[in-house]
């Protein structure tokens, strides 16, 4: 118990993720970013969220690991709509961990918000306690209609009644690159090699992903641009998306 | 023990893991059914279990052409990204490419031939073989052939290109009908036309957003629906930010705030129907502050005279101020660029609202050069002449003579004209009238369920073809289809039918068309195209060359010209500036609102509504899921006491449909908008019964230059039931009330 309560403070000291190898981080550029919606179904392919029927979304009872954000601002004819894409920010000081009374939630190595399915006895307690509201409960064991269940993605299990599910930033994809890197002469995975789902499909190319301990990868440049921000940073839960605040000409 | 070697030991384990050695093992008293991990002793050369394959493809789930790869784990397919080394996607999809898993896993698949059990449209139906589906269609149009009488036989299909419209085309010229025709409801048929006028040449050009500093776009949805979605979005990305130092603006005019008009700079909600117009006057603003200093100056100033800022602000609701800003950046950017589509282009003034636009882009010099409107030659890769939709005055003409009782075989193929026409064109009672329609349909939808006889097709996912992009990318470009899993029912690809068909009717059919498959023909026809470019120095085998192109999905040529860059004349644009505004159906006394149908980016013309993946994607402007609704401004919904939720009455001229009422704060005050897509009767179960189809209300009224029609023109009037419905939204507070969501704290102010 002892050592487990000593790794717990470690987990908390400040700086911690410097200790590590990487830490994955994404920037959505807004200024780029259409609402389209082409990351939400790649979401939803790559990680087999379940397709829920009319009545539970009628519930509130979605499943959506990335959903896009709307928010009007204005009144008519001058009026604006702001698209933001909103998905687990894979915060550094995240309320859920510590919430978890079964730590089936907890930050990994790579400076993830992890979600361990075995692990969660649906409390929910999470759920309640993300500002994001990105954490999405199993109220039923979803099926496919015959032969949907085909198309299921192997790398990534289905989920079933029960248990908190949520954006991984699609670890299975991390780990299949840090696999070949490693039966690469062990080296490191280099930047660009792991794109999440929602990243790969971005039609506009806002969204970016990689190791932000890397000083070159494209990510860590990106984080540096004045635009940049973090939404509801006051509450200080240092989320892992930096999010570019739209531009004007 | 049994007596079993070492080697053989392994032999099983090789084959069947544990399960198998077990049985042995323990011999005859087992004697369970081995179930086998690995279903084949000696799997195919692709097949490896645990790796991934990746095969690329042509996406069809809109006509952009899009290059796809698709993730294969032990023959299923996973996931569909594009293609990165296709110049349409480069490597990107959008939401209903994604879902395009959805369209071959689709549990409402016709997987068998089925003939009509029933009345017509009843939607019973009964399985019959392949071979005598093939032999009733076969014998039926061979006897038409022999008594001459072929052009009693139609073929009306979506929007198909390449090799399968080649093979249309010729299957129905040797059969002696010249009633082969293409209809889309998305296609951008008014700016076809309107280009024709304008530039002298119907292939679409290439509007190069992507290298454009100022886009004025009249009501085109260019990153949601119009042409090529994914294409223009990366264009947008690097308008925005792909050049340091350098943002592009965009400016939307349109009465409701479409997806695009969300993400520009300024959205105009100029008064529908005046969108030419509006145009006109920012084309006098710019001539007559000496923008333009072309010879033919004065000509367009004669011809532009009528359409001063102050006489085009009052029809159009846009004040001078604004015109005249519009024109000055328009005029001073270094590379604007005018484009017009959706409703803009759908009045009963469409082609002449386009050329109006198609005149901002003459007189700021925007015509062949980066940024502006680049030209495409006819046929970059292929020889073959390509079929272009016949568009609204075909179908007409084939209801017609459906209802005069000339057409006596109709083949329909992915096409639902049933849903997709207003009502009163009649076009379903028309078919009444026709003893034989034959589909060929992956899916039962309203117009196949009219048919006597379904010959379920393939999925683009399991057939061969091949496609070339249009519009095109400014240099030769082919992309291959091939299947990426073998078909997953007792299903043909249509081009096999075909090939089938043409074997059934005999005579010169079969000699004519000699493939076997349609593999083969794709082949023939490449190894052709290949012959004819190796004389040009490509010294490669054609084997070589067709497991590469197959590889990669594409053949290209960048770098090459295509040969279209020369810039036309104006006179014809000139010559053709007329006033353009559009008539409404309606008066407006009686119906004073404009209906505004819009396509959306999750269902098209509603081909998408039966994907469950997008029935469960919000819609991107107002987060509603399954099912439809009718956008009102909130000034409008309050002076009629309409509240979200309730059930609308809308009347048109020449129809109704019931639909609850949405609150939308970016739309105008005079005009409800319906998003089209919904309002299936008959496509699967997750298009349902949900939700109305706003088309069936559409008064038949067309384009008078182009005969298409003018779904963007009729006017409505609306009234409560007293019924309430639930709208499904996943939305809830949509104001940010001063939180740091959209921007860091200190920018809200």
């Amino acid at each position: 118990m002892s050592t487990f309560v000593e790794k717990l403070r470690s987990y908390r000291k400040p700086g911690y993720y410097d200790e590590f190898d990487y830490h994955w981080t994404m920037t959505i550029d807004l200024d780029r970013c259409t609402g389209c919606e082409a990351c939400v179904v790649a979401c939803q392919a790559e990680n087999n969220l379940p397709i829920v029927g009319e009545e539970r979304f009628a519930q509130s009872r979605e499943i959506k690991w990335i959903r896009i954000e709307r928010y009007w601002e204005g009144e008519y004819p001058n009026v604006k709509m702001g698209f933001i894409p909103m998905l687990c920010q894979q915060c550094d000081d995240a309320p859920c961990e510590t919430a978890c009374p079964v730590y089936a939630t907890y930050h990994n190595q790579d400076g993830l918000n992890t979600q361990i399915y075995n692990r969660c006895i649906g409390t929910r307690t999470c759920a309640v306690y993300c500002p994001y509201e990105v954490r999405y409960f199993n109220w039923f064991t979803y099926t496919w209609d015959e032969p949907l269940e085909q198309q299921l993605n192997p790398d990534v299990s289905v989920r079933e009644k029960g248990v908190m599910e949520k954006c991984t930033f699609c670890i299975q994809r991390i780990r299949i690159a840090k696999d070949n890197a490693k039966d690469d002469d062990e080296r490191r995975v280099r930047d660009g090699e792991v794109v999440p789902a929602c990243v790969q499909s971005c039609p506009t190319e806002a969204m970016v992903f990689g190791n932000s301990k890397d000083p070159g990868s494209k990510v860590s440049k990106m984080m540096k641009n004045p635009r940049g921000y973090k939404v509801l940073e006051e509450l200080n839960t240092s989320p892992s998306i930096v999010y570019l605040t739209k531009a004007h000409s | 023990m049994s007596k079993i070697s070492r080697r053989d030991l392994l032999q099983y384990i090789g084959a069947g893991g544990v399960g198998a050695v077990g049985g042995v093992l323990y011999g005859e008293s087992v004697q369970r059914n081995v179930e086998l991990l690995i279903p084949q002793v000696v799997p195919p050369d692709d097949y490896s279990p645990g790796v991934a394959s990746w095969y690329n493809t042509v996406c069809n789930q809109c006509s952009a052409g899009c290059g796809i790869s698709v993730r294969i784990r032990e023959g299923k397919a996973k996931k569909i990204e594009g293609n990165p080394v296709h110049p349409v996607s480069q490597g990107r999809t959008c939401a209903r490419g994604q879902a395009g898993l959805n369209a071959l896993y689709n549990p409402d698949r016709i997987r068998t031939p089925l003939q009509n059990a029933g009345q017509r449209g009843s939607g019973s139906f009964e399985e019959i073989s392949w071979g005598d589906a093939l032999a009733t269609v076969g014998s039926r149009l061979g006897r038409l052939k022999i008594e001459n009488n072929a052009s009693r036989v139609r073929l009306l299909t979506g929007r198909v290109r390449g090799r399968l419209d080649e093979l249309f085309a010729q299957f129905m010229g040797l059969l002696g009908s010249d009633h082969y025709q293409q209809y889309d409801f998305t296609y951008p048929s008014a700016l076809m036309a309107a280009n024709k006028t304008s530039y002298g040449t119907d292939v679409l050009p290439y509007y190069d957003i992507k290298n454009a500093t100022f886009v004025l776009s009249f009501g085109a949805d260019y990153l949601g629906t119009w042409i090529s979605p994914v294409h223009h979005s990366l264009a947008y990305g690097h308008l925005r930010h792909g050049q340091e130092g350098r943002r592009g603006k965009t400016v939307q005019i349109e009465p409701r705030m479409s997806l695009t008009g969300a993400s520009a700079d300024e959205w105009i909600p100029a008064r529908p129907g005046t969108e030419g117009l509006l145009a006109l006057g920012i084309a006098h603003a710019l001539v007559s502050d000496g923008r333009y200093q072309g010879s033919d100056r004065d000509e367009w100033s004669t011809a532009l005279a009528a359409f001063s800022p102050a006489r085009v602000s009052a029809e159009t609701e846009v004040s001078d101020d604004k015109i005249s800003q519009l024109a000055r950046e328009f005029g001073a950017s270094a590379a604007s660029l005018a484009i017009a589509g959706g409703a803009a282009a759908a009045g009963t003034n469409a082609v002449a609202s386009v050329v109006a636009v198609n005149a901002l882009n003459h007189i700021a010099g925007n015509l062949g050069k980066p940024g502006g409107v680049i030209f495409n030659s006819e046929q970059a890769f292929s020889s073959a002449a390509a079929s272009r939709p016949a568009g609204h005055q075909g179908v007409l003409d084939l209801t017609e003579a459906m209802e005069a009782g000339d057409v006596e075989v109709l083949l329909v193929h992915d096409a639902n004209p049933v849903y997709a026409l207003p009502e009163n064109v009649r076009f379903q009672q028309a078919l009444q009238n026709v003893p034989l329609i034959v589909a060929l349909s992956s899916f039962p939808d309203e117009t196949t369920e009219m048919a006597d006889l379904i010959l379920p097709t393939n999925t683009y996912l399991e057939s061969w073809g091949d496609d070339v992009p249009d519009p095109g990318v400014g240099f030769p470009v082919a992309s291959i289809s091939q299947p990426v899993v073998a078909p997953l029912y007792d299903t043909l690809s249509a081009g096999d039918i075909v090939l089938s068909l043409a074997r059934q009717i005999g005579g010169e059919l079969p000699i004519r068309m000699r493939w076997g498959t349609m593999e083969e023909f794709i082949r023939d026809r490449w190894r052709e195209e290949y012959n004819k470019r190796e004389s040009a120095g490509e010294a490669q085998e054609f084997e070589a060359f067709w497991q590469a192109s197959l590889e990669a999905g594409v053949w290209g040529q960048p770098g090459a010209d295509s040969g279209g860059n020369s810039v036309p004349s104006t006179s014809s644009t000139i010559a053709s500036i007329a006033n353009p505004v559009s008539m409404f159906a309606g008066g407006e006394s009686d119906y004073p609102l404009v209906l505004h149908p819009y396509l959306t980016a999750t269902f098209l013309d509603g081909r998408g509504a039966n994907l469950p993946w997008l029935q469960e994607l919000p819609d991107p402007m107002t987060s509603v899921v399954y099912g439809s609704w009718a956008e009102l401004n909130p000034a409008t919904a309050a002076e009629m006491g309409i509240k979200d939720g309730d059930v609308l009455e809308i009347s048109s001229p020449t129809g109704t449909v019931r639909v609850p009422a949405l609150t939308f704060p970016a739309i105008r005050p005079d005009v409800v908008a319906m998003p089209i897509g919904q309002g299936h009767k008959g496509y699967g179960r997750y298009a349902g019964d949900r939700g109305a189809n706003p088309i069936h209300v559409v008064a038949n009224q067309i384009d008078t230059q182009s005969g298409e029609l003018a779904w963007a023109a009729t006017r409505v009037k609306i009234k409560r039931t007293g019924e309430k419905l639930q709208i499904i939204k996943t939305d809830g507070v949509t104001r940010t009330l001063g939180r740091q969501i959209l921007a860091p704290k200190n920018d809200h102010g």
